[in-house]
């Protein structure tokens, strides 16, 4: 617990990621495969002599740069911002593994977006070849940063055995080529690569939808029909990679996809299930509303159904990203670091020496009232200041390993999740997150929980105290 | 969507005194089970939902003129069957809340004068929600409503062939060589299928989102749980009678918000016979008013009940 917690009240830490980055996705994977959109387009328009192409081109690109030059880029540097807070201990060793990852991946991000300015501000200022190939230049540096950035997302999820080997070593280095090139890297970018291209081809159906059909009927016949078009590999496509992706996820982590095929019930463990079927419904229909209401009446197709075509691909895109962080349960780094940033080697010491021996964020006046209601006879009356380190306790406990997936009273509320249990079932409940017993079926989701029997009968007070209070943030009174 | 479900439910529904097991075993045991049931539910709510929709949009567009009066009765006795369907189908599963909210949902109806008591002894197999009533509710939901429901639909759409659709009034005041319209095969058809696609998103991301649990197993000696209401499309029956009850206590009460919903909607009913002009003359702008009251109030009393719920 070296870095301070983030206590984003109601919808929890996670979810201020989770809210930039399914956005983020939407316009950060159009950015690329729109590159590729407006390369071959323009292409065409150029080889088949179509001035009006070109100049629905001009207005698409505007679009383009504005949306994935300022809204794709602010939230990129969002996220930054966001799993600096929420998960700084995941952050630190990713950027340990990856600086020189992250180093490349913005070089070519750099060029990305120095190429989509000079491919808006050049329409016309230079030869049709030159523009032409900054076009390629900006589709062939964009997906190189998704190949990159595939890297080191897919290593989160699989590490792969030769990096777990080294991990915590020193010598994670030697081993950069391992994670990188990991088991789930190839099925994903070729998956990231498929719903690019839908990408563009559902973005670029906004600016089709706008051309009007009474004055250009033609016109706005062939763009909404070769965008939809954009749509066709990923249809054909994305269940073969979809299933090879399946097959190099761990057997553990891919049993997550079936807990809730039976039951709602387990609290919130099924519902990796339910968000992957809204993947497999959304993705499943949408080349298909996108064939009956663009493909087969282009001149119909109005902004109005190009919004509603996106709202299904956001959804697609939310409940994806959701599954996917979900398959990482009960581990932010596959293996190596849990979902509460206690790394897979330190839960024993943590168990054995308590984790907030070392914490920073205990204060020696407290640790000496800690010491006091640690040396005091069970059931004994602590003074009162023993009685607030306890609390302090309690508390930083909960901060540091409840926290990172929970909130008090909103997304997977500990209220909610507790309602009912007295002290004893609450202190039972923790008990058996500790062992983490065989058959538990939190084992599968939750990280153990870790700290000497004080520290965890410090927790077992909070909870029990949040759990009998209106309080919705802060220390329970 | 709801037959299909509906029989998929009906493999493992066991009515009677088995219904809150039965279907406890369905949300939690048998693989998909809750899939179906929250798809069912889902598109229960949805389908009345469209249902008062497509109602009102009838209304303002004045498609009841003459010669589709037929249409309206037809439409206005569909409705009437969604309800009864929705509200037969809340109880099944027979927990908590389904048991309650049925016990003041029959409230409603109970209050007719005379003839309202005996009435719901009826619907509800005595003097008590039991399981003789659940009995009762899955005979009208699974056979009597559906053999109702099939052939007034049958009439309406039939009715709609006969007729053809309604030109709405901005349409039909231009000049027939100005006005747009599409064939219905295979223009509208291909259109319809892209809406029903969409449809079934929403409804699968409802489903899987916000799938329907089950509360405890209903306790006829436990008294109601605080807040108790009828589902959200019988809300504002039950607030009226609510409010009303509570300014005009004893039998008045009852009375005056029975009269006011028979009257209000025998009106409703009988609109097409009032407004029967196509000019936009007095009567239609009388009737237009009439429907933003009608509306404004539903919306209004049901808001009100779910404010009036949580206070």
């Amino acid at each position: 617990m070296n870095y301070p917690s983030w206590d984003v009240p109601h919808i929890g830490s996670g979810w201020v990621i989770g809210l930039i980055a399914i956005f983020h996705v939407m316009i950060s994977h159009f950015a690329i495969g729109g590159g590729f959109y407006l390369a071959i387009a323009e292409r065409k328009a150029l080889r088949e002599g179509r001035n009006d192409w070109l100049d629905i081109l001009k207005v698409h690109s505007r679009f383009f740069m504005v949306l994935t030059a300022a809204f794709g880029t602010v939230s990129g540097v969002g996220i930054w911002f966001a799993i600096g807070l929420a998960a700084p201990e995941a952050t630190s060793a990713l950027i340990h593994n990856f600086v020189f990852g992250w180093a490349i991946e913005w070089t070519f991000f750099l060029i990305e977006v120095a190429a989509a300015l000079l491919y808006y501000y050049t329409w016309g200022k230079v030869s049709n070849r030159l523009h032409l190939a900054i076009a390629w230049v900006y589709a062939g540096s964009a997906w190189l940063s998704l190949f990159v950035i595939n890297g080191i997302l897919t290593f989160m999820l699989t590490p792969g055995q030769g990096w777990l080997s080294v991990a915590g070593s020193g010598n994670e280095a030697t081993m950069f080529w391992h994670a990188f090139f990991n088991p789930t890297f190839w099925p994903s970018l070729f998956l990231r690569t498929l719903i690019c291209l839908s990408l563009a081809g559902l973005w670029a159906l906004v600016t089709a939808s706008r051309i009007d059909a009474y004055q250009m009927p033609h016109l706005k016949e062939e763009i909404v029909r070769w965008s939809a078009k954009w749509l066709i590999p990923a249809y054909v496509l994305l269940p073969l990679f979809f299933v090879w992706y399946l097959y190099m996820v761990p057997e553990t982590q891919r049993g997550l996809l079936t807990l809730g095929i039976s039951t709602i019930g387990q609290g919130v463990f099924t519902q990796v299930t339910r968000s992957a079927l809204i993947t497999i419904v959304t993705s499943g229909t949408i080349a298909l509303i996108v064939y009956f209401l663009a493909y087969r009446s282009p001149r119909d197709f109005a902004f109005g159904h190009a919004c509603s075509v996106l709202v299904i691909a956001l959804a697609a895109t939310g409940a994806t990203e959701h599954t996917r962080e979900m398959l990482r349960k009960p581990f932010v780094i596959g293996e190596y670091m849990y979902s509460n940033a206690i790394r897979v080697k330190e839960a024993e010491a943590f168990n054995r020496d308590g984790y907030l021996t070392k914490s920073p964020w205990v204060r020696d006046a407290e640790r000496a009232g800690w010491q006091a209601a640690l040396q005091a006879d069970p059931g004994a009356v602590l003074p009162a200041d023993a009685q607030a380190a306890k609390a302090a306790f309690g508390s930083l406990m909960f901060q540091g390993q409840c926290l990172a997936c929970h909130t008090r009273d909103g997304y997977r509320s500990m209220k909610r999740l507790l309602k009912g249990r007295d002290r004893a079932a609450i202190a039972s409940m923790i008990a058996m997150l500790h062992d983490r017993p065989e058959d538990s079926p939190y084992r599968a989701f939750m990280p153990p929980l870790v700290g000497v029997p004080a520290e965890i009968d410090a927790l077992t007070d909070y909870l029990d105290a949040l759990n009998r209070s209106d309080v919705s943030r802060g220390a329970p009174e | 969507m709801q037959a299909v479900s509906g029989v998929l439910l009906l493999v493992y529904f066991r009515p009677g005194p088995e219904a809150y097991d039965s279907v406890r075993q369905i949300t939690y045991d048998i693989d998909f089970g809750w899939l179906i049931r929250s798809v069912h539910s889902w598109s229960a709510n949805l389908m009345v939902f469209a249902v008062f929709v497509h109602m009102f949009s009838v209304f303002f567009m004045k498609a009841y003129r003459k010669p589709r009066e037929f249409g309206w009765w037809s439409g206005l006795a569909l409705l009437g069957l969604t309800m009864v369907f929705g509200f037969s189908g809340y109880l099944l599963p027979m927990d908590e809340l389904a048991f309650f909210a049925t016990k003041v949902g029959l409230e409603i109806p109970a209050s007719i004068p005379v003839l309202g008591p005996a009435l719901v002894n009826l619907i509800r197999g005595g003097l008590e929600v039991n399981e003789f009533t659940v009995q009762r509710f899955f005979a009208l939901h699974v056979v009597v409503l559906p053999a109702f429901f099939i052939g007034a639909l049958g009439f309406h759409l039939w009715l709609v062939q006969r007729h053809g659709n309604a030109v709405p009034p901005s349409e039909d005041r231009k000049p027939p060589a100005e006005r747009h319209s599409v064939p219905f095969f295979p223009h509208f058809v291909i259109k319809d299928l892209a809406m029903w696609l969409i449809a079934l998103n929403v409804m699968a991301i409802l489903a899987a989102l916000f799938p329907w649990g089950l509360g405890p197993q209903a306790d006829p000696i436990q008294p109601a749980p605080l807040g108790i209401h009828p589902e959200w499309y019988f809300m504002s029956q039950f607030q009226a009678l609510k409010v009303l009850g509570h300014w005009f206590p004893g039998m008045a009460g009852e009375a005056l918000g029975i009269a006011l919903f028979t009257i209000g909607g025998a009106l409703w009913g009988l609109i097409p016979l009032y407004d029967t002009t196509t000019a936009k003359g007095r009567r239609a702008r009388a009737a237009t008013w009439f429907g933003l009251i009608a509306l404004a109030g539903l919306a209004a009393l049901t808001v009100w009940g779910y404010l009036d719920k949580a206070a």
